[in-house]
């Protein structure tokens, strides 16, 4: 039995997404497979290893350190939560400001792009030395998201449409006004979209953040695998931060997709 | 719409009460009905580019009236909205002043409410919240704000849709929301700057026909820049023609006939003729 897909059916376009993502998976699973057999490498492990480690973390934790594999989780969750909260109290005001005064804008600018190409992971020994394990760790996270989060928004305060401010003026609007009426909630989809990139990056930044941990979290656990030589382990840590990381990114672009589009400006 | 829901504003504003943001116009009560209400004087504006200077402007004297429509038509890009923008205060002029009354106008502010050619709402908010936006920034209390745009919501036949979004309108119905957000404040003078240039002809004339309507119930001082003769001759009681650039002013028409006006009556063809020739001849002259 053959049914004709139809675009402008809402089941037909569910299932066609599922079946190419299943698809995919598979196909990268079996591309895996292959390539550990023409490696031929034992720090490369198939897919069945490193889901059966996987599999064992989670039922037992880890037996070495003695934790349970939520316990890293936590960890690592509160690490990027905290690095995710210290650059969203940073990142929007700072971006606001630097987006609607264009002298700040010029002045900062090369401070921006001195300091933004440095990777996170070159930040955290001199992260951990200076502020200890508890702050140092969230620093990496949170020069992860700073970034992103805050170019995003100084591009969305500059693509404020000229027109709502001289309206807002002929209306009676203060500067501050102006601000709070205007420029803040036009901004608001911008700063959704750099939350979910900057969630992205801040994930890539979690093990660097937790290399030079006593108790770290996931991140540190990896870096441990590998030093021991249990690379399935290893392997088995990179999926769950994958996982944390699709979740984190999926709820935001949730989030901003729906607000967005409740606002008018899901352009 | 029918003539029961365009009741508007009905209640008398006295002159001794609070003066607001909102309530500008109140200001000028003691000037009369088409008394001279805004004084443009000596108006220049002359944009500076690294090589060369460019006059859009050059000198202009006007006065409007208050309470009545002036049209500023003239050739394009004579500088047409430039003169609206100088008014509002959102463009500062190389020279000039202008005059409500006996007061200065040096920066923007609710006194020169304005409607845009692209309508300038905020997607954000519902159609209620836009045309509430000014008396928000006036910290008008809630419960008056929705009183009053109750009524320009019903006056502008946007009550069904007064909880909808911005981009769920057609562009007819964004253009009523612009002119309820200007006029529910009440400034001293509306500016608008080519309000139904984006829109079709069919809903061109039907806004036409809705402007004429709300000012014969709450008449307004306004100055309309558009293109568009027929538009000027259709609405205004006086108009503008400008020369091409630099703008100054060719001459100043009275329109005859009481609103609502015959488009095709023979005075307004004549004049109608008139202004077209003068646009013309200034036109062919530019190319």
């Amino acid at each position: 039995m053959l049914i004709e897909y139809d675009e402008n059916n809402r089941k037909h376009r569910l299932i066609r997404s599922t079946v190419i993502t299943i698809l995919s998976l598979a196909t990268f699973l079996v591309l895996w497979w292959i390539a550990t057999i023409v490696m031929n490498d034992r720090n490369f492990p198939t897919p069945d290893k490193v889901f059966g480690a996987l599999w064992n973390l989670l039922l037992y934790g880890d037996p070495i350190g003695g934790h349970s594999i939520w316990e890293y989780i936590a960890v690592s969750l509160n690490t990027f939560l905290n690095g995710f909260g210290l650059a969203l109290v940073f990142a929007v005001p700072l971006g606001l400001l630097l987006g609607y005064v264009k002298f700040l804008r010029e002045f900062t600018a090369p401070w921006i792009e001195v300091v933004r190409p440095i990777a996170p992971i070159a930040w955290a020994p001199i992260f951990v030395l200076s502020f200890g394990s508890q702050l140092g760790p969230a620093l990496v996270v949170f020069i992860g998201i700073f970034f992103p989060l805050l170019t995003n928004i100084i591009f969305g305060v500059q693509r404020i449409d000229k027109n709502w401010l001289d309206a807002s003026k002929t209306l009676g609007a203060s500067q501050g006004q102006l601000f709070t009426k205007v420029v803040l909630p036009a901004t608001v989809p911008y700063i959704l979209n750099g939350i979910k990139v900057g969630l992205g990056v801040g994930w890539m930044c979690i093990v660097a953040a937790e290399i030079y941990n006593k108790f770290g979290g996931i991140g540190q656990y990896l870096v441990d695998m590998v030093n021991g030589g249990l690379m399935s382990n290893a392997f088995a840590a990179i999926i769950i931060i994958a996982v944390l990381g699709l979740m984190t990114t999926g709820v935001a672009e949730y989030i901003s997709k729906v607000v967005s589009r409740r606002m008018g400006m899901d352009a | 719409m029918s003539k029961q829901e365009m009741v508007i504003e009905g209640e008398k504003y006295n002159s001794k009460d609070r003066i607001r943001a909102d309530h500008t116009d109140l200001l000028y009560a003691d000037i009369p009905e088409g008394e001279p209400l805004l004084k443009i004087e000596n108006l220049n504006v002359i944009y500076r580019t690294d090589d060369k200077e460019t006059v859009a402007v050059d000198n202009l004297n006007f006065e409007i009236n208050k309470g009545e429509l002036v049209s500023i038509v003239g050739p394009s890009g004579c500088g047409k909205s430039t003169i609206l923008r100088c008014i509002s205060g959102l463009l500062q002029p190389t020279s000039g002043t202008i005059m409500i009354g006996d007061n200065k106008c040096t920066t923007a502010g609710s006194d020169r409410g304005m409607v845009f050619q692209d309508f300038a709402l905020f997607p954000w908010r519902t159609v209620r919240k836009n045309i509430e936006f000014g008396l928000e920034i006036a910290g008008v209390p809630k419960e008056e704000r929705k009183e009053r745009s109750e009524r320009y919501l019903k006056a502008m036949g946007l009550s069904e849709f007064a909880d909808s979004r911005i981009h769920e309108l057609s562009g007819g119905m964004k253009q009523r929301v612009g002119i309820a957000r200007a006029m529910i404040m009440h400034p001293a003078v509306i500016l608008m700057d080519e309000p139904f240039g984006a829109l079709d002809a069919q809903t061109r004339n039907i806004l036409q026909e809705s402007l004429v309507n709300v000012l014969q119930k709450s008449p307004r001082t306004i100055i309309f820049v558009t293109h568009s003769v027929d538009e000027a001759l259709v609405l205004s009681d006086r108009i503008i023609v400008l020369s091409k650039r630099p703008a100054t002013i060719h001459k100043i028409f009275k329109v005859p006939g009481e609103h609502p006006r015959d488009r095709a009556s023979p005075e307004l063809a004549a004049l109608r003729k008139e202004i077209l020739t003068y646009l013309q001849s200034q036109n062919t002259m530019n190319s």
